[in-house]
């Protein structure tokens, strides 16, 4: 019994007494009732129950799998930090080139090619240095 | 506890019967078992405490199975002497989202003025028959006592009703029953005082 009942007044072990038998007078109907939501409430902890295990026993080697997978693809595209990977001579020209065409200023140097002026120039000073000779 | 685990015990089956449990597993089996046996124990007093709270039959039924199933949903594979606190804070949460939905509902419905009785079901003589009585004057003397004292237990605030109830009838201690009402052992000392004395204001001719 519960350790309540050492300190009950008269009072209270009497509404207990009426409290108890008024439990023991639900009818039928109810009893059967909550008999059958005992019943579901045991199915449900049994269903949850067998749903955990199956899950814990299914998903262990998908979760392995999927780490692996995560696993191979972090490595796959893994540099270590600070060294350089060696570029290969044409790889390395076709990039320099990429990026001559992307200079703007170089484009405006080529576009402003003029020969004749450079030409002229030159001529000008074979010719000075012919007087000065 | 135990004159009312035998009281339900005709109601009840052994779990392994229920198909519902691995027969392979022992420990699913125990455990089981164990919860049913809980549940058998404490069904009919939950019963008359949310009956004493929500005053509807179906309501308390409501509330006490949504309660044995969220304890075996969830709490299953807690240790067993954690039940019965978590099993009545479950209930109580329960009992406090009828009474604040009905509270809702009855604001909705003052405003339709016409409300059918459809709710309203006869008797059912077979529901109204009770477990063998004692001789019809003891009995009368009963009727009278229990009606008188679910009277005075549906005037108490709500508190008080739940501290006198788990611990007069479902027997806590003031540690569990603390547990169960979400509140400290001296909160719970309190409303528990506050109950005998206004039940005792309001039935001591009956009672002493």
């Amino acid at each position: 019994m519960s350790p309540l009942n050492e300190t009950l007044t008269e009072f209270e072990r009497n509404a207990r007494a009426v409290l108890t038998q008024s439990v023991s007078r639900i009818d039928a109907r109810t009893r059967s009732r909550l008999n059958q939501a005992r019943q579901a409430a045991l199915a449900a902890a049994g269903a949850r129950r067998r749903s955990l295990s199956w899950r814990s026993l299914t998903l262990m080697p998908v979760t392995g799998a999927a780490a692996a997978a995560v696993l191979v693809v972090l490595l796959w595209h893994h540099e270590p930090a600070g060294i350089e990977m060696p570029m290969p001579e044409a790889q390395r020209s076709t990039v320099e080139d990429m990026d001559l065409l992307a200079d703007n200023e170089a484009l405006e140097l080529i576009e402003g090619w003029d020969g004749p002026f450079y030409e002229w120039a030159a001529a000008q000073t074979e010719a000075n240095a012919e007087s000065d000779g | 506890m135990s004159e009312f685990a035998t009281l339900a015990s005709p109601y009840s089956m052994p779990a392994a019967l229920h198909g519902d449990v691995d027969l392979t597993d022992p420990e699913a089996q125990t455990r089981s078992r164990a919860l049913d046996q809980f549940l058998a124990g404490v069904e009919l007093k939950a019963f008359k405490i949310a009956q004493a709270a929500l005053r509807h039959e179906d309501d308390a039924l409501d509330a006490v199975q949504d309660a044995m199933l969220q304890l075996a949903r969830a709490y299953a594979n807690r240790p067993a002497q954690e039940w019965k606190p978590l099993f009545y804070r479950i209930l109580e949460n329960r009992i406090r989202d009828m009474q604040r939905r009905r509270t809702v509902r009855g604001r909705v419905m003052a405003w339709f003025p016409f409300r059918g009785d459809e709710d309203e079901e006869e008797p059912d003589p077979i529901s109204q028959a009770v477990s063998p009585d004692p001789q019809p004057v003891r009995r009368l003397e009963l009727d009278e006592a229990v009606g008188a004292l679910e009277k005075a237990l549906g005037e108490l605030p709500r508190r008080q009703q739940q501290a006198f109830l788990l611990r007069t009838l479902e027997g806590l201690d003031v540690a569990e029953t603390a547990a169960a009402m979400g509140c400290s052992e001296g909160s719970v000392k309190t409303h528990y005082f506050r109950a005998v004395r206004a039940l005792r204001a309001q039935l001591g001719d009956l009672y002493v």
